[in-house]
């Protein structure tokens, strides 16, 4: 026999004969690619490597040798005889393998879409199954997310309950206070008006009686007269007539003189209502609403909650992760393309555009809703952007479950199918594989494909990936892919042997493993089941799976509580498996009943009929659907939520106002001192303020309402912060905010105002609401700080959430204990609560604070507006400038001190420029001790931060002090502009404009260089004119388009000449239009003057002061300062106008105030510097002193962290956009970090970046967004 | 490296299993296309007794082309020279892709056994061999017992 196959070896290859081909000389060697090999092509020559012997090649080549068809009998033979395999290459041709080009016998390749060789192919299996281990662990290193929303929504659960108690609890107390209050209000009137009628009685009666013996007397006197004067009796004599006389005539002035008082007397009592009673009513009957904050918008949400926060974005994007993958199966259901960013060759960009739109729209709720609390916010915006995903798949599911015969979902996966680019197989996509009812991701273990596999191959080395990619891998893991026949049988080794691998892999999860135990015993009898058919196994396996799924993916979802779905005994393994790591679904649990693939899971099936699972399992699957659609909906319309969160809304009553988190945040050790100081001089002003009355009624008078009360407001707040001095800086910011126009309820507010002036009567029920209102002030308070500050609302709905109940608890002690801190009522409401301050505080028993309540009246007032005038800030000045009260001498005055103080800063900083002015200002303050001791920076803050925080007054403030600063000659002019300007902008509320943005406006360029192209842009930067300026880096040129994206004009080209480039960044506009570029490679800025024409440049290669090593994006101020990122050098210079080098903060490092690779830099109008402090992840804000104001953001992709952070921008009201450029989305800030919300992914879509350079925000709100590797700027 | 052919598997398979009396190739644990290689000398010639060892190296396009094989160890003969180097057909022109490892390294022993110095690689040693060929014998004797034994 041995011979008998040598003899069918060929000597070549040594293997068995394939194609054998005779020579001349008798002997035979396979054709290819023995006796190809052989070929002399020079010679057209074979030399037989038995005999030597020569043979001429026939023209077709080796293949015109004939066949040796004798011995292709005897293998035909042998094959017969032996029974083995015949060779699987047999029959095939040899090509070129597309990768290596070596000949050889090939087959397709899934993986590169080419018919390749063996070899190639091997090592592409290889490739992918490393890739599939990469993304398995991933997938591993991810599903703690999953996990943690588990424990989220888990929690969430908890905290609605509690948050649903507290606000219920909270309804009562209110109702228990309006209740009380009205009662004792009402008793107190009843009272009074007794004693009123009392007194009046009395006094009534006694006139009467006094009138009534006037008359008696006179009458009788009257009467005497008649009768003894007409009688000529002599009897009196001339003495007592005279006597008589004069009494008469006393009597008839009397009765001329007397009258009645009517006044007096007639005194009608009235009830006279602080608020028109209807409108009382209303607000009693509509006191409280439940608001559902909603938190729809998944970007939108502040940092503060993220203890509740489910892992926002990197959750989705894990979940789009797993998508991706299970798009590669699935590719049909891919409504969303979802790509996965870090794999490289990536799928598709990842399309969010659809959630952006929803969150806009929930934006513009958001903005209503502000006051919730930003848990609310969380909860909703999970919910919804997970009830969308979870709708999308439940629709799918319900659709499968819909039909029940699995049948019509494979039709539509046939359907579907073309539209992939390859239709490739998809041999582990079965009908009968369970997904993921939010993910749509198989359970390969439930693949029959893969059962199969892995019975057939017990020893195969691993376990399954999760990762989808899998099919290619599959087969390799199994060497053959016919199964022979006899496959399905498995034998008790194979089984045994699977087991144990499944118990190795179980050892992650610990419970499993007692559990695996079971199934697999079990195991055993349904795979031999299994030839008969298995649908009833599958149905029960899947519905197992089912329901583990859907456990997991409620968690995913939110607020539905996991364990909805009951689950059979038999399935703990699975659950407890899936519990402890997550999905490890194939691998772990693989080694658990789930994975056991379906064959453990399957055999716990097996007990029941096919009939019964199958019923079990659609009654079963019902269920999760139910539940995932109530979720659903909850989400669309998130009423139910609503009517909780609501109470929130009414326990800040008077609140509203503070829910806009407001631009500043400015808690500086600086600010603190100043405001402390400032205490001092409010203290000592505020003694000054002559006639109380005077004040109060002016107060009420109404001027400029809204200007008079923040004045309060701040007054009181700084008086405040007498008593609180640590608070004090709290309550400033917080007085900032507390004009934030954006709140519709603000907006209410203040149309009602003119409304609501009522006479000062209203002792107990302004205390009421003053305390209502402190309580918002307070829970500023205790809390620590920054964000909370500025963003009463976050912190106020972190809070609550958190702590629910004693939070409130909490709340309410501070209130009794702050009754009156007055400040931050007043701030609180804005107006109304001014209001009511200024009404009430006179009257108000409970005010404790006296001079807090004189400081606020005081100041209220527009007279006494003055002395603060030389004090205060231009906050102050404001609102006397729009009294109509003011006195142009005052205000002349006031902006004097303004501007001087101003003055003084700008000196400080960059030199005397101003310093008569200063001198005379600092002479004039009332404090000049004060502002001895101060710093000028700590003065400038005084100043201009509290103001700046502020929105509306505020940012008109700044603006207002911008132009002082522009034009410090003629200072009021400059207030008068600033008061215009606060016009104009109040009522616009950028805050809900930036939280409707989603959607591309439109978008300039495409890849080129013809005008109107861009190769890389970076920098971008809007003109006074509303040009936009576009560094087109890699064009070497600056392009200028008019608003609408009309390109205009460019300028510059490649070189290191007078305005010529080298790969420029950055560039900016200052005021008077000219344009500044970062040339980045030759290390200088240049400066054109508005028409392009080179100006100046400066700057060179160098880390000394003045020099710069790759200067990449820039930023001017009003003053016309030059702010450069000096990348390389990690620090910010700044240089005046003319190239004059100012100073430089910032080096190497990542402690505060350092910098590594600044990219970008914006200056606010309130002189925020704002840098994208790249390398850290995050964004520095600096004054203009190179002192860190805040800094913000850490790496990551949640909302509120970054990833290589590059465009800054700064609005007028102080919210901050950053070009997120690891992440490729745009978010937007508040002015203090606080997060408002996300746009945009990866992608090259509208609304999609790829690669993000500079940004930019104009003035009426547009951003503007540098999308480098799209070549495009978009604008939002 | 790509894969190993078929062939060059086949062989070291059966060079494992089915050793060729007096030789062994044993290929090396980095490269497979590497062997290292013990020939004893033939009976009955003055290299009796002696270990010699070779290395062999199939190179990329074997069989096709005639693998690389030299003497590790020094030899006297006149067909073998100082560097190990051998002067046989089937290694040069004669090649033949059906010839294998170890027709080869048969042959090589062969070689020794019948050393050919007519057509000579070392002419020092051919000349001695041709001259008086019972000194050659003893000169390669005595090198057989100096450099392949005790090894």
């Amino acid at each position: 026999m041995e011979q008998f196959e040598q003899l069918l070896t060929c000597a070549i290859c040594l293997d068995r004969y394939r194609n054998p081909k005779l020579l001349p000389c008798q002997h035979s060697f396979c054709m290819e690619p023995c006796l190809e090999g052989l070929v002399d092509y020079v010679r057209r020559q074979v030399k037989c490597p038995e005999c030597r012997a020569e043979h001429r090649i026939p023209y077709q080549g080796v293949q015109g040798f004939p066949n040796n068809v004798t011995l292709q009998r005897f293998l035909e033979l042998h094959i017969e005889i032996t029974g083995e395999l015949p060779d699987p290459t047999s029959g095939q041709v040899m090509e070129r393998c597309n990768v290596c080009s070596e000949k050889a016998y090939c087959s397709f390749c899934y993986h590169c879409d080419k018919k390749i060789c063996e070899e190639c192919k091997g090592a592409h299996m290889e490739i992918l199954k490393r890739e599939i281990s990469r993304i398995n662990n991933q997938v591993r290193r991810g599903i703690h997310r999953l996990q943690d929303s588990l424990s989220l929504v888990e929690k969430n659960t908890q905290n609605i309950q509690t948050n649903c108690l507290s606000v219920s609890e909270e309804i009562e107390e209110i109702y228990r206070r309006l209740n009380k209050a009205l009662k004792d209000r009402t008793e107190y009137l009843r009272g009074e008006i007794d004693r009123y009628l009392g007194t009046e009685l009395r006094t009534l009666t006694s006139l009467k009686e006094n009138l009534e013996q006037e008359i008696a007397n006179i009458v009788s006197n009257c009467d005497l007269a008649d009768k003894h004067m007409n009688e000529n009796v002599d009897i009196w004599d001339d003495c007592e007539l005279m006597d008589t006389k004069e009494i008469f005539l006393k009597t008839i002035e009397f009765i001329r003189n007397f009258e009645y008082e009517n006044t007096d007397y007639s005194r009608r009592i009235r009830l006279v209502l602080a608020h028109d009673p209807n409108q009382l009513v209303l607000h009693v009957a509509g006191f409280g609403d439940l608001n559902i904050s909603n938190t729809n918008n998944p970007f939108s949400q502040g940092t503060s909650t993220g203890l509740l926060q489910p892992p926002g974005p990197g959750l989705m994007r894990s979940k789009s992760d797993h998508r991706l993958a299970f798009r590669n199966q699935d590719q049909g259901y891919g409504e969303r393309n979802y790509g996965e960013q870090d794999n490289e060759q990536v799928l598709s960009g990842r399309k969010f555009g659809e959630r952006q739109q929803k969150s806009d729209k929930y934006g513009s709720g958001y903005g209503r809703g502000g006051e919730y609390g930003g848990d609310d916010y969380d909860h909703e915006g999970t919910r919804s952007a997970r009830s969308k995903y979870s709708s999308r798949f439940r629709r799918r599911n319900t659709m499968a479950e819909d039909d029940s015969d699995n049948e019509s979902r494979n039709v539509r996966f046939h359907e579907q199918q073309p539209k992939t680019n390859n239709e490739r197989e998809r041999p582990l996509d079965t009908e009968d594989v369970t997904r993921g009812p939010l993910s749509g991701i198989t359970r390969l273990a439930d693949s029959p494909r893969v059962m199969k596999k892995l019975q057939e191959n017990p020893t195969g080395k691993k376990k399954e990936k999760e990762a989808p990619p899998a099919p290619p891998k599959q087969p390799q893991v199994v060497p053959k892919r016919q199964p022979p026949p006899a496959t399905r049988q498995v034998s008790e080794d194979d089984e045994i042997a699977k087991i144990k691998k499944q118990n190795k892999g179980a050892t992650t999860s610990t419970e499993p493993v007692t559990e695996t135990t079971r199934p697999t015993v079990e195991e055993r009898h349904p795979v031999q089941q299994r030839k008969t058919p298995a649908p009833e196994a599958q149905s029960s396996a899947e519905d197992s799976e089912e329901s583990s799924v859907s456990a997991h993916q409620h968690q995913q979802r939110q607020n539905v509580p996991p364990k909805t779905v009951p689950q059979p005994t038999t399935r703990r393994s699975s659950e407890s498996a899936h519990k402890k790591s997550a999905r490890s679904a194939s691998s772990d649990s693989s080694s658990s009943a789930e994975s056991s693939s379906s064959s453990a899971v399957r055999s716990t099936g097996a007990p029941f009929t096919t009939e019964e699972v199958k019923q079990k399992y659609l009654s079963r699957s019902e269920a999760p659907t139910e539940t995932r659609s109530r979720t659903a909906s909850t989400g669309a319309n998130k009423e139910p939520v609503a009517q909780l969160t609501k109470p929130f809304q009414s326990r800040f009553l008077n609140k509203p106002a503070t829910v806009p988190p407001p631009p500043q945040s400015k808690k500086d050790e600086e600010e603190s001192e100043t405001s402390s100081e400032e205490e001092t001089e409010t203290e000592e002003e505020s003694d000054e303020p002559s006639s109380k009355k005077s004040d109060e009624k002016m107060a009420k008078t109404d001027i400029g309402p809204l200007l008079a009360r923040s004045a309060h407001a701040r007054d009181s707040s700084s008086s405040d912060h007498l008593r609180k001095k640590e608070e004090s800086p709290i309550n400033r910011s917080n007085y900032s905010t507390s004009e934030e126009p954006s709140t519709r309820y603000g907006s209410k507010r203040r149309t009602t105002i003119t409304s609501e002036e009522e006479p000062p009567r209203y002792g107990y029920t302004s205390r009421f609401l003053n305390k209502s209102k402190s309580s918002a002030a307070i829970a500023q308070d205790d809390d620590d700080y920054t964000s909370r500050y500025t963003t009463p609302t976050n912190d106020e709905g972190s809070k609550y959430p958190a702590t629910g109940r004693s939070r409130y608890m909490a709340l309410k002690d501070r209130r009794q204990r702050l009754a009156r801190s007055r400040s931050s009522q007043q701030f609180g409401d804005g107006e109304d609560e001014t209001e009511d301050a200024g009404v009430t505080t006179p009257i108000s028993p409970t005010t404790s604070n006296p001079t807090a309540y004189l400081a606020s009246r005081g100041y209220g007032t527009s007279a006494s507006a003055h002395d603060l005038a030389r004090s205060r800030s231009t906050h102050a000045l404001k609102s006397r400038d729009n009294s109509p009260e003011r006195s142009s001498a005052s205000a002349i005055e006031k902006d004097g001190a303004a501007l001087s103080s101003w003055a003084r800063y700008l000196k400080n900083k960059y030199g005397n420029r101003s310093g008569a002015k200063d001198k005379d200002s600092t002479a004039s303050g009332g404090n000049s001790q004060a502002s001895a001791s101060s710093s000028s920076a700590a003065r400038r803050l005084s100043l201009g931060l509290p103001l700046r925080s502020s929105t509306d007054l505020a940012s008109s403030d700044d603006d207002g002090q911008k132009n002082m600063q522009g034009s410090p000659t003629t200072p009021t002019a400059a207030t008068a502009a600033a008061a215009d300007i606060a016009a104009a902008a109040a009522g616009t509320s950028p805050r809900s404009k930036y939280l409707q943005k989603c959607q591309q406006l439109f978008q300039i360029g495409s890849r080129g260089s013809e005008a109107g192209c861009f190769t890389w842009p970076r920098g971008v930067a809007v003109g006074p004119d509303n040009s936009i300026i576009v560094a087109d880096s890699s064009n070497h040129r600056v392009q200028v388009f008019d608003s609408r994206g009309r390109f205009l004009k460019e300028f510059g080209q490649y070189g290191s000449g007078e305005g010529e480039f080298d790969c420029l960044a950055g560039v900016a506009v200052n005021r008077i239009g000219q344009y500044i570029i970062a040339d980045r490679y030759n290390h200088r800025i240049q400066v054109f003057d508005p028409s392009g024409r080179f100006l100046r440049s400066f700057g060179s290669q160098g880390t000394a002061d003045g020099r710069f090593n790759y200067p990449w994006g820039l930023a001017t101020d009003a003053l016309g300062f030059i702010y450069v990122c000096d990348k390389e050098n990690h620090r910010i210079q700044v240089f005046q106008s003319d190239g004059t080098f100012v100073g430089k903060f910032g080096s190497m490092g990542s402690k505060e105030g350092q910098l590594e690779h600044p990219h970008y830099i914006a200056v606010s109008n309130t002189n925020r510097v704002i840098v994208s402090d790249s390398n850290n992840h995050r964004i520095q804000v600096f004054d203009v002193n190179g002192k860190v104001l805040t800094s913000f953001g850490t790496e990551g992709s949640e909302e509120g962290e970054f990833k290589f952070p590059r465009g800054v921008a700064v609005d007028d009201q102080g919210y901050i956009c950053v070009a997120d450029s690891g992440n490729n989305r745009i978010q937007i800030f508040h002015s203090d970090g606080t997060f408002l919300r996300a746009l945009g992914c990866w992608g090259s879509q509208k609304g999609e970046f790829k690669g993000l350079e500079g940004v930019a925000m104009t003035p009426d709100g547009h951003i503007l967004v540098c999308d480098r590797e799209n070549h495009r700027i978009q604008v939002f | 490296m790509a894969v190993l052919p078929r062939r060059i598997i086949k062989e070291t398979q059966r060079l494992m299993q089915e050793p060729v009396p007096g030789i062994s190739a044993v290929p090396d644990d980095s490269n497979a296309r590497y062997f290292h290689v013990i020939v004893t000398g033939p009976e009955d010639s003055p290299f009796e007794g002696g270990l010699f060892k070779l290395e062999l190296f199939l190179p990329e396009d074997y069989p096709m082309s005639a693998p690389k094989v030299r003497f590790i160890t020094k030899i006297y003969h006149p067909n073998i020279d100082r560097l190990g180097r051998i002067c046989l057909d089937i290694l040069k022109d004669k090649w033949s892709p059906a010839l294998q490892i170890r027709t080869v390294l048969l042959s090589i022993q062969a070689l020794l056994s019948a050393p050919n110095p007519d057509d000579p690689l070392a002419n020092d040693v051919a000349e001695l061999w041709k001259v008086n060929e019972i000194e050659a014998i003893r000169n390669a004797k005595e090198w057989t017992r100096r450099y392949a034994m005790d090894n």
